[in-house]
């Protein structure tokens, strides 16, 4: 505060001083009128103020004001700095926060689009699904079905061989086991009940 | 004098072969007849041994072989016989022997024919029985015939043996 009243005196002095010396050199409104007077005047107060603003002075206000100004240099950069620091750390905060919203916007889109990803994955999963047992259930059906039809087939086939197989095993058992004079009697009666066919082929054969 | 119709052929001619081979015999002791009575008297000779085959069929027929008329005679029959018998062939499932053949034979030409001539065959598959041919005809009296015969027979008690039995008893639980 004292030294921006040090400053605006300062200021003041040298406006004076300017002034002085502009009507000194005859530009002012005594220039011929009181040209004698106004020079002593002039010279007086020049003198006066060389006196009091004598080079020890102003080399004085020059280093009081320096060392004011780089006083207040330092104040506004430290305030600066800490402006700066503060403007730093919301802009953290800030961007902080902004590229938090953003990331959670975007991971809420991400994780949406996912969902939505997998939701129609599993549908299409699900369809998949129902087709395959559809299809499964279809093939069961028809593999039963035809699985029925071979079965009455072999049992048709079987049975119509299974005469054949069992006469070629009592055949194949016992064919050999029969002693032609077992089977005497049993040819004999065959030839008698043939008698008649043989004698009417033999007399139209003869 | 036998006529050719009215001869008998023993029951050991039973083939072909065997009326053949009696035939061809026959033709050969009335060769040698012929040649004998050629001969000087008094040349020492031996009379061929006969086979039974042409003895049963001279003693069955009571002929005289010594006899050349009897012998022509039996010659022409035999010859006779060997172009109109009929000619039967029998098949086995085995190789019969002698005396059934000999059986088979008689039962034939008494039922049958008695001047048939019997070819024997065989017939392994056959099983058992005999299968017949005559002329014009097969007569098949086989196991394996009787069997196919049985076929739907068979196919009925497959059927019936698969058929669900029901339980005669029923079971109680216990608890």
């Amino acid at each position: 505060m004292v030294g921006v009243l040090i400053i605006v005196l300062i200021i003041i002095a040298a406006s004076l001083a300017g002034f002085l010396m502009y009507l000194s050199k005859g530009h002012g409104l005594f220039a011929k009128s009181k040209t004698h007077k106004s020079d002593a005047i002039n010279d007086i107060a020049m003198q006066d103020v060389e006196h009091i603003f004598n080079d020890e002075f102003r080399e004085e206000l020059r280093n009081r004001g320096r060392l004011h100004f780089e006083k207040i240099i330092g104040e506004n950069a430290m305030f600066l700095q800490q402006d700066l620091r503060l403007t730093t750390s919301q802009l953290n905060d800030y961007m902080k926060q902004e590229i938090t919203r953003t990331l959670k916007e975007e991971f809420s889109k991400y994780e949406q689009s996912i969902n939505d990803a997998k939701q129609l994955a599993i549908d299409s999963i699900e369809k998949t699904q129902a087709t395959i047992e559809q299809q499964r259930q279809l093939m069961t059906q028809q593999l039963a079905e035809q699985l029925g039809a071979e079965k009455t087939r072999t049992i048709a086939r079987f049975e119509n061989h299974m005469a054949d197989v069992v006469n070629h095993y009592i055949m194949t058992a016992i064919g050999n086991q029969i002693d032609l004079g077992d089977q005497l009697e049993y040819i004999l009666n065959d030839l008698q009940e043939n008698k008649d066919a043989i004698i009417e082929d033999i007399k139209n054969g003869a | 004098m036998v006529p050719e119709k009215s001869v008998v052929l023993p029951i050991s001619v039973i083939t072909y072969i065997d009326l053949s081979r009696v035939g061809r015999e026959l033709s050969n002791l009335d060769d040698f007849m012929l040649q004998a009575s050629i001969r000087k008297t008094g040349t020492p000779m031996q009379l061929p041994r006969l086979s039974k085959l042409l003895d049963d069929t001279a003693a069955i027929n009571k002929l005289n072989l010594i006899d050349e008329k009897e012998r022509k005679a039996l010659l022409t029959a035999l010859t006779y016989i060997k172009e109109h018998a009929p000619k039967i062939h029998i098949s086995f499932s085995a190789e019969p022997n002698a005396q059934f053949i000999t059986k088979i034979a008689e039962n034939i030409r008494s039922t049958i024919n008695p001047l048939a001539l019997i070819q024997v065959g065989l017939q392994p598959t056959i099983a058992a029985g005999c299968i017949l041919r005559t002329p014009n005809r097969q007569f098949d009296m086989s196991l394996r015939q009787q069997l196919r015969k049985s076929r739907p027979l068979l196919v009925e008690l497959i059927h019936k043996t698969q058929a669900p039995v029901k339980p005669a008893v029923k079971t109680v639980e216990v608890a």
